[in-house]
């Protein structure tokens, strides 16, 4: 899993993420609960951003939630069969190798007595090393990590195996797994989507006693020349951050079998999916189904442009 | 053996049963001096005294309707005893629940705002983060007046020693309140006497400082605040509760589906108009109250309350999230905290609590296993497994499911609770008690209701603080200070009454119109079966008379409306069909069947009922019951009858002439009027011999009470000659007839008005003139068929109107559903509803 060079410059891109929903019958109401601007962090700024909303909300709202992330709230009164939401962005964005040898010095074993014994990690132990809606502690996973972790591993090396070992074990296949999916059957199948690898993850590591949360973002669309597509990056992707013993949050992304690296852009984290859905509705309508598009793309900018963003129509500095 | 040795054997019968622990009544040495009063009552009332209150008892409970349980009709049940508490003893016990009160509301600000408690160790994070009832959506939403906790409840038993002792904390939607006064109620009434002596101190107070503390989280000030209590519906376990409490306040009773969440803030629409909601008195868990923060699958919640919340637009009482201080894990933690939090050491002792996520605590729990009660810290009910109660098979199953999730489990210490005397079969027995005391805040501090509510197995298992039937005993402070009750809520201004409308929650007008259709057709259906049964006794056996021709049009006429097999066809098993057509509650169109709606509907809008509406319902159903088997089954008839009638004098006398009276007025007219169509098209619609068409006549205007009218017209000379014609004038025609087609139609219009639906008023009135103007002599001058064709058509038009309301007004919302994007790629939708 070494990191080029390449993929840790610094670099600007323009995010643009479109969610539609259509739907055969009128709907009358609609309240929506999304997070719809990336965040700050110590390896993205966010330069602008914007979100537009078809048919207009009589409502809405943003605050930052107890993550830190901007939670986007909205409530459309107005008959629609046709939602549209679009957020626009412009981030830069420079993540930093990872250390793998730095943080080997800790054994896998010894990093959960560590962190249980810094007082500084005892809010981010509560947050992120309990189970949660979609990370619950099956009894498979002990069998399961006995299979790609061994206690003295090097820390470092351990998320390497880990993120190596989800990649390898499980079969990225759309349409295999649900919102309803659990870890446990994520475990007998095999298969599934970012999401499902983050939870696998998340769960491996919290059964360890290690704090790991999940990060909802965006991967850069674009291949590199020669190098095969990157599956996961048609949409929102998901991966996770996990705390080192030293403080730092090493992001690994178990669907492409890597470190995150600056292709990668947060919008949000939280425990698991359900904290950063990235829209979520409750509609009152006759119709009986929907159809959801959505369409991403992850543009790089050269220099120090920003272009306009169509949902705001102004340029910010 | 003279009556005395008898009545006091009943108490030293009691004394030799004691098993241990403290007795409320008796010490080693004898009675203790509080409840003198009470033993004096037990030597007087003797075995038979006693046997009589509890029976007495049972019989209030069900006339009053007071129910509680998952199952339908199950009774609340309560021992007409009382606990009784000195008020010495109350006054250290209220101070020791207001300082926990306190310290719990200070522990819910932290936990949904800094976290202060958590990062800096007082209190490990996981008790919090861990805990289900914890909803990190609602951090950063703040309470007005800093009252995270208006509303608190504690379990408590009283230990050998005699110390009140605490097994948990009620924080999330504390019920039992309502209760603890339906109890009051019916003990007062029971134990008249003792009552009377003892003076308890009263529990409306409480009320009061409920209705108060919670005016005081209203968001707006210079109004009075709209309050609604959201239920968790009519099939809740604590419904009769919900209802009961509501009318105390006198807040409305609203479901999801009443309130409309537009703007951030939320509307109800009630009998005085469309207004703003400043208060939701919650008793819908958190995590059901909005599907689009939590639970998607939820169809109790309204979405975007959570925002409206932080919106400052709306306050919940409790507010969404404060579940989380149930967390029994917390309460080993208190001890530690108070002196750190409120500069105080907690004064109130509770039982010891050992939490598995601490090391030395989770060995010290394994060690001790079969001396513990073991509570999962997310326990939704008293779900405690007993520790000694395991064999070593399901111990080494907790053992192992504990290790795995040391921080989601509690060790706690068993308290082997006091008992208290409860009038069982054979006399007085002794039986454990736990005691659920209420607070409220008010002003700066928790109010509590005197004594609380009472539990007391109804076996002598140990165990006590187990779910299911346990029985209820009203709780006495005695010689209590009365409060001085300076929360009275102050009124500023009107309400925030915004737009007029006189329309109501379609959900609560649909219940209230079928309340109004089913107690007509209780009254209606019976006064027909009546006469067939009279009939059918006379005439049954003799197919050929006369009689038997005019039962079997009346069996026509009502198998045409209640879609029933009277037998027109066998007359001589009329008798039988009609007995079932009272009593088969199972089949639709009986006047059991209609009960059970009629209660049914009842049950969905209790806040807007009469409190004597559940004596007649509870009769209704204990005379249908009685129909099936008594012989008598004319005087059943007559008793059901009298109590139909008592059903139409509460529709009213008791309900103002708003448009919750005109809902179920309008219900009942239509009702009416549908039935007498029906009737009169059936029976002289058709070609008949002249005598039998006179005696049906007869027979039809005894059903529709309007007989005496028309012979007292016949003899001075009014009205028509002809019997049918006659009888058709008064029973559809005449305005002035209360029975009659033409004045429900006039009542329907002016419902219809009150409403507010001009247009389908007119409607109505259109209909109202057809039948006033009604050409009687054309129409009985030719075939038979022409009348009958004419009712019809009015039936039909009368129909129409009512599907015309039905939909305009009565009809709910489009279906809730949840959507969920990015989950996959490409285009999924992912549906929870």
């Amino acid at each position: 899993m070494r990191q080029s060079p390449e993929n840790l410059t610094p670099r600007r891109y323009f995010v643009k993420h479109r969610t539609a929903y259509d739907y055969p019958e009128p709907v009358t109401l609609c309240h929506e609960r999304g997070f719809l601007t990336p965040r700050e962090t110590p390896s993205q700024r966010v330069r602008a951003h914007g979100v537009a909303v078809v048919p207009e909300p009589l409502l809405h709202t943003e605050h930052i939630d107890r993550f830190g992330n901007t939670s986007h709230y909205l409530e459309i009164h107005y008959p629609h069969t046709h939602l549209e939401v679009l957020k626009e962005a412009v981030v830069d964005v420079a993540w930093p190798e990872v250390d793998v040898d730095l943080l080997d010095q800790w054994s896998l074993s010894s990093v959960q007595r560590i962190i249980a014994a810094n007082p500084a990690y005892r809010l981010s132990r509560g947050m992120f090393a309990m189970p949660s809606h979609h990370v619950s502690l099956s009894s498979k996973l002990g069998p399961y990590t006995e299979t790609i972790l061994a206690g003295d591993l090097g820390f470092g090396q351990a998320l390497v195996e880990l993120t190596k070992g989800i990649h390898r074990d499980f079969t990225y296949q759309p349409g295999a797994t649900s919102v309803h999916t659990t870890v446990d059957e994520l475990l007998d199948q095999r298969a599934g989507v970012c999401q499902d690898f983050a939870h696998v993850a998340l769960a491996v590591l919290r059964r360890l006693g290690i704090p790991a949360r999940y990060v909802s973002g965006y991967i850069e669309t674009a291949p590199p020349p020669g190098k095969p597509r990157l599956e996961g990056s048609d949409a929102s992707h998901a991966w996770l951050s996990v705390l080192a013993p030293n403080g730092s949050w090493i992001d690994i992304d178990p669907t492409n079998a890597q470190f995150a690296d600056s292709r990668y852009v947060v919008t949000a984290w939280g425990r698991d999916f359900a904290d950063v859905s990235p829209l979520r509705g409750v509609i009152v309508t006759e119709a009986a189904s929907s159809r959801l598009t959505v369409g991403v793309d992850v543009v790089p900018m050269a220099g120090d442009e920003v272009p306009e963003l169509s949902s705001l129509g102004i340029i910010l500095p | 053996m003279t009556a005395e040795a008898t009545q006091t054997s009943e108490l030293s019968a009691y004394r030799g049963r004691l098993a241990g622990g403290w007795d409320q009544l008796f010490s080693e040495s004898g009675p203790r001096p509080q409840q003198r009063l009470l033993v004096e009552a037990l030597e007087d009332l003797g075995r038979d005294g006693l046997l009589d209150a509890r029976h007495k008892m049972g019989r209030l409970v069900r006339d009053e309707g007071i129910l509680y349980g998952s199952q339908q009709g199950e009774e609340w049940i309560v021992d007409p005893l009382p606990v009784i508490l000195g008020a010495q003893e109350w006054k250290q016990l209220e101070a020791g629940l207001r300082q926990r009160a306190r310290l719990l509301g200070l522990l819910l600000a932290d936990f949904y705002s800094e976290q202060r408690l958590l990062s800096s160790g007082v209190l490990p994070a996981e008790i919090v983060w861990g805990h289900r009832g914890f909803l990190h959506q609602a951090c950063g939403i703040g309470m007005p007046g800093d009252n995270w906790l208006p509303l608190v409840a504690a379990d408590l038993g009283r230990a050998p020693s005699g110390q009140w002792t605490v097994f948990a904390d009620r924080a999330g939607t504390p019920a039992g309140a309502g209760y603890a006064m339906a109890t009051r109620r019916l003990t007062a009434r029971v134990m008249g006497d003792l009552h009377h002596d003892a003076r308890p101190a009263r529990l409306r107070t409480f009320f009061a400082a409920m209705r108060a503390g919670l005016q005081q989280i209203a968001p707006r000030p210079g109004h009075t605040p709209k309050g609604v209590l959201l239920w968790a519906g009519a099939a809740h376990e604590t419904a009769f509760e919900q209802g009961f409490l509501a009318t105390l306040l006198g807040y409305g009773l609203a479901e999801a589906e009443d309130l409309v969440l537009r703007n951030g803030q939320v509307w109800i629409n009630a009998p005085e108009g469309r207004s703003l909601v400043d208060v939701i008195l919650r008793r819908v868990d958190s995590d059901l109250c909005d599907p689009l923060e939590f639970r998607s699958d939820s169809q109790l919640g309204i979405a975007g309350l959570l925002e409206a919340t932080r919106l400052g637009n709306v306050m919940c009482a409790n507010p969404l999230g404060s579940g989380v201080l149930e967390n029994p894990a917390l309460m080993s933690f208190l001890p530690e905290l108070a002196p750190q939090v409120l500069g105080e050491e907690l004064l109130l002792p509770a039982a010891q609590t050992w939490w598995c996520g601490e090391p030395a605590q989770l060995s010290h729990v394994l060690t001790n296993l079969e001396t513990l009660l073991l509570k999962p810290v997310d326990q939704t009910a008293n779900s405690a497994i007993v520790g000694w109660e395991l064999d070593a098979a399901a111990r080494e199953d907790l053992v192992a499911r504990i290790k795995a999730e040391p921080w989601a489990w509690c060790g706690q210490e068993a308290v082997e609770v006091s008992t208290a005397p409860v009038i069982g079969d054979d006399g007085l027995t002794p039986r454990r008690v736990v005691l659920r005391c209420f607070g409220v805040r008010v002003e700066h501090q928790h109010e509590f209701l005197p004594g609380g509510l009472a539990r007391v197995s109804t076996s002598d298992e140990f165990r006590i603080v187990q779910p299911g039937r346990s029985l209820a005993k009203d709780v006495w402070v005695l010689d209590a200070e009365e409060p001085s009750e300076t929360w009275a809520p102050s009124f500023e201004g009107g309400p925030t009454a915004v737009r007029s409308s006189l329309t109501l929650a379609p959900r609560v007008a649909d219940n209230l119109f079928w309340l109004g259709r089913y107690s007509e057709r209780i009254d209606g259906n019976l006064r027909l079966l009546r006469l067939a049964l009279d009939l059918a006794l006379d005439h049954g056996r003799r197919p050929a008379s006369l009689g038997a021709q005019v039962l079997a049009a009346i069996l026509v006429a009502g198998e045409a409306i209640t879609h029933l097999d009277l037998g027109s066809g066998d007359l001589a098993s009329a008798h039988k069909r009609i007995r079932s057509a009272i009593t088969d509650g199972a089949t639709s169109g009986t006047v059991g069947h209609a009960v059970a709606r009629l209660n049914a509907a009842a049950h969905e809008v209790p806040d807007l009922m009469a409190g004597d509406l559940w004596h007649v319902l509870s009769q209704l159903e204990r005379l249908i019951e009685k129909a099936g088997r008594r012989r008598d089954l004319p005087g059943v008839i007559d008793s059901l009858i009298a109590s139909s009638l008592a059903l139409a004098g509460i529709n009213n006398e008791s309900l103002t002439r708003d448009v919750t009276w005109a809902f179920v007025d309008v219900g009942f007219r239509v009702e009416r009027a549908q039935r007498m169509l029906s009737v009169v098209a059936h029976t002289l619609g058709h070609e008949r011999a002249a005598v039998v068409e006179s005696q049906l006549s007869d027979a039809i205007l005894e059903m529709g009470e309007s007989l005496i009218t028309q012979r007292r017209r016949s003899a001075s000379g009014d009205g028509p000659r002809q019997p049918a014609l006659a009888a058709t004038q008064l029973l559809v025609t005449d305005r002035s007839n209360p029975r009659s087609v033409a004045f429900q139609l006039d009542r329907i219009v002016e419902g219809l008005l009150l409403i507010g639906d001009d247009d389908l008023a007119g409607r109505a009135a259109a209909l109202a003139t057809r039948v006033q103007v009604l050409p009687l002599a054309d129409l009985f001058s030719g075939p038979r068929k022409q009348l009958h064709t004419e009712l019809r058509e009015q039936l039909l038009e009368l129909r129409a109107i009512a599907e015309e309301l039905n939909r305009g007004h009565l009809t709910r919302s489009a279906p809730r559903r949840a959507t969920l994007s990015g989950w996959s790629i490409g285009t999924e939708t992912e549906e929870d509803a």
